[in-house]
């Protein structure tokens, strides 16, 4: 994936949070960001609505970090 | 009796309570052409910067419904006094008749519109009807039973008289209760456009050329406490609310009848344990509609006897618009200010009596009177009347 949707990716989920996206590193877990389920499937939305794919919730479901919805991401544009 | 210690107000005539109810005292009305429906008047609140009360976070979980029962809840606890500990068992009661068009409406535009394949993951918790009681419990941490009712236009009235009856039950010593509606969108407004009721003019409630009813929106939220709980913590009681009643034309889904909301006004009476002599002042349902300010002139005339004609009545919706959900709230913050001040709203935009509205409206100017005990009415479609009777803090 290009480098400018990886921090496209990592906006999104900076600016659900209200977080600086200078604190989110690709290793950070989710739940150390305060992501609920309730956004992670909003955040999930957000990045369908940005790249226009669709993530299938099975694969929600096993995101635990910022890597892990990068890489899942990455797969559905290929 | 139930002690009526806060009151919190969001309209197109103001922000808060105090503006709201300092405008009606004086005859100002709020309904312009101006908002999104462009054709039809309406009370439009213009001046409301939901950034300022609510965070971003918050905001994305808030369709405008549940937005203005929140600004409302938050000033009527602030006004009652309350605080964290005392709402740690109270009770919080939402009326509406919309619920969350806003957010309902963005998303068919989406679907069906735009084509889009996927809706925003928060329509549901933003939109549903119970998601402004939700929001209130939320994010002003009340923890006791919550919940929304509706019935269209007597939403807010019958969401009171739920609260009341559980302060009486002794279910909770305090409560937050009353109503919100944020009805201008496009569909809502052609739904109401398709009933042939909404007034291209203004809203005349009782005139003779009265041409329907003029939309609005906001909330109004009262706190109810137990009088034992209100004199213990030295609570300044506005007045009280002295009797409750309610009924069912069981008729026709749209049409009034004069029996059913006839009906309600003498339960009110009787669980008041009053005589209909002792009522100085009704704050009428009093809509515009021809129907409407007909049939229930008509029921005052058959709850009242010959007291009809000593009663003040007044439809401050000529000021604050019909607010549906939300009406019977503002009507009921109106009606405690009216017998607080002993200063009458006055039914304004009034030329002069309409067929069959015989009765002293008020007309256009506020009347200084003393008002011992007053009643507000609200009825719905469905004909489900709630009214609520308000007595003053020196009875």
């Amino acid at each position: 994936m290009e480098n400018a949707q990886k921090q496209q990716i990592i906006n999104i989920i900076a600016t659900h949070k209200m977080l600086d996206s200078s604190c989110i590193s690709l290793e950070t877990p989710l739940e150390e960001l305060g992501v609920t389920s309730l956004d992670a499937i909003t955040i999930a939305y957000e990045i369908e609505e940005a790249l226009n794919i669709e993530i299938p919730n099975d694969q929600i479901q096993s995101i635990v970090t910022v890597d892990d919805i990068i890489k899942t991401t990455d797969k559905l544009l290929k | 009796m139930i002690a009526i210690t806060g009151t919190g107000c969001i309209s197109a005539l103001s922000l808060n309570a105090s503006g709201f109810t300092s405008k009606l005292s004086r005859g100002i009305g709020a309904i312009s052409k101006q908002g999104e429906s462009g054709t039809y008047p309406g009370a439009y609140i213009t001046d409301f910067d939901p950034a300022s009360h609510f965070t971003q976070e918050q905001l994305a979980l808030l369709d405008p419904f549940s937005t203005y029962a929140v600004v409302a809840g938050r000033e009527a606890i602030a006004d009652a006094g309350l605080t964290s500990g005392h709402l740690q068992n109270a009770a919080a009661v939402i009326g509406t008749g919309c619920a969350g068009k806003h957010t309902d409406e963005e998303t068919y535009q989406k679907l069906y519109v735009q084509k889009r394949k996927r809706v925003h993951p928060l329509t549901i918790p933003k939109g549903m009807p119970s998601a402004a009681s939700c929001q209130t419990s939320i994010l002003l941490d009340i923890q006791g039973p919550t919940f929304s009712v509706t019935s269209a236009c007597s939403s807010a009235a019958h969401a009171i008289a739920q609260a009341a009856l559980m302060i009486r039950a002794g279910i909770a010593d305090v409560a937050i209760a009353g109503g919100t509606d944020a009805p201008f969108t496009y569909g809502l407004t052609k739904a109401w456009e398709a009933l042939r009721i909404l007034s291209k003019d203004t809203c005349r409630p009782f005139s003779e050329n009265r041409s329907g009813l003029v939309l609005g929106e906001g909330a109004g939220i009262i706190v109810l406490e137990s009088e034992r709980h209100a004199k213990a913590r030295n609570a300044n009681i506005k007045g009280y609310l002295a009797g409750i009643g309610m009924s069912s034309d069981a008729s026709h889904i749209t049409l009034p009848s004069a029996q059913g909301a006839a009906k309600a006004m003498l339960a009110a009476l009787k669980d008041a344990q009053l005589d209909s002599k002792d009522i100085d002042y009704i704050n009428a349902h009093g809509t515009g509609t021809i129907v409407n300010d007909a049939t229930e002139t008509k029921a005052i005339h058959i709850a009242f006897g010959n007291h009809a004609e000593q009663l003040a009545v007044s439809s401050t919706k000529s000021m604050h618009g019909h607010t549906l959900g939300a009406a019977g709230a503002m009507e009921a913050i109106a009606t405690i200010e009216a017998i607080r001040t002993s200063i009458i709203p006055p039914t304004i935009n009034f030329t002069q009596a309409g067929e069959n509205c015989d009765l002293d409206y008020v007309p256009n100017k506020p009347k200084k009177s003393i008002i011992r005990y007053a009643i507000s009415n609200s009825f719905a479609f469905g004909g489900q009347n709630a009214v609520l009777l308000f007595a003053s803090n020196n009875t």
